[in-house]
């Protein structure tokens, strides 16, 4: 699964040298949304920044 | 600036993205020092941060490139600043090495915010936007370069996550490969 957005990320590269632009975008845009997904599960610990 | 001079920035912001990939591998697999979650995510920030670079250099520099390149850095900002809130009261500890007295995801930080500055230096000029002969369907030998190596860490990270995490969440601290 932590793999996901890299291989998102790696079709995209793939179509942009297809010149496959839009495919390209909606690669990246997938990519970015696993990403933040992916991101909001590592963020769940609670900061223990109290001095 | 005008669009051959737009690549050509861009293909040098490419291979500093390259540059950072590639040191972190250099990191993992020669100093053994695995990534964490949040590192590996940084690494997807980077990527998703070249991505716009790679596409300004294929089809031509435009301001929704430069834009997916603020988004990805914001992204990888967002997640290295995270990190580094989780080390910033002193004896929380640290993860991982450090250079030159910061670690990495405190470069990570500096790099992406050097991306947003970049980028948003280069979208000040508008001139690049407005060419209104056909982009050359050939990259030249540095573009290229950079594109190439950028897709072989793309997929090496693909790879490399794989063999640290498996096909589900990755460990809050590796200690070894699962797939060995």
């Amino acid at each position: 699964m932590m793999s996901l957005p890299f291989l998102l990320f790696a079709c995209g590269l793939g179509a942009a040298w297809l010149r496959q632009r839009g495919a390209a975008m909606g690669f990246w845009v997938a990519g970015l949304v696993v990403l933040l997904v992916l991101f909001r599960v590592y963020m769940s610990d609670v900061l223990n920044i109290a001095l | 600036m005008p669009g051959d001079l737009s690549r050509l920035l861009n293909a040098l912001g490419l291979i500093l993205v390259d540059a950072v990939l590639a040191l972190a591998f250099v990191d993992q697999l020669w100093f053994r020092d695995l990534p964490c979650p949040l590192c590996i995510l940084q690494r997807a920030g980077f990527i998703a941060a070249g991505f716009g670079l790679a596409l300004n250099m294929i089809f031509g520099p435009r301001p929704s490139h430069y834009g997916m390149t603020i988004l990805g850095a914001a992204t990888g900002a967002a997640i290295s600043i995270r990190q580094i809130l989780l080390h910033i009261v002193p004896g929380s500890g640290s993860y991982g090495n450090d250079i030159l007295g910061l670690h990495l995801y405190t470069w990570a930080f500096i790099a992406f915010a050097l991306m947003i500055i970049g980028s948003a230096l280069l979208l000040l000029d508008d001139r690049q936007f407005a060419r209104t002969e056909p982009w050359s369907s050939n990259l030249n030998v540095l573009p290229l370069t950079a594109f190439m190596v950028f897709v072989v860490l793309a997929v090496g990270n693909v790879i490399s996550t794989l063999l640290i995490c498996g096909g589900s969440l990755c460990p809050d601290a590796p200690t070894g490969y699962l797939v060995p």
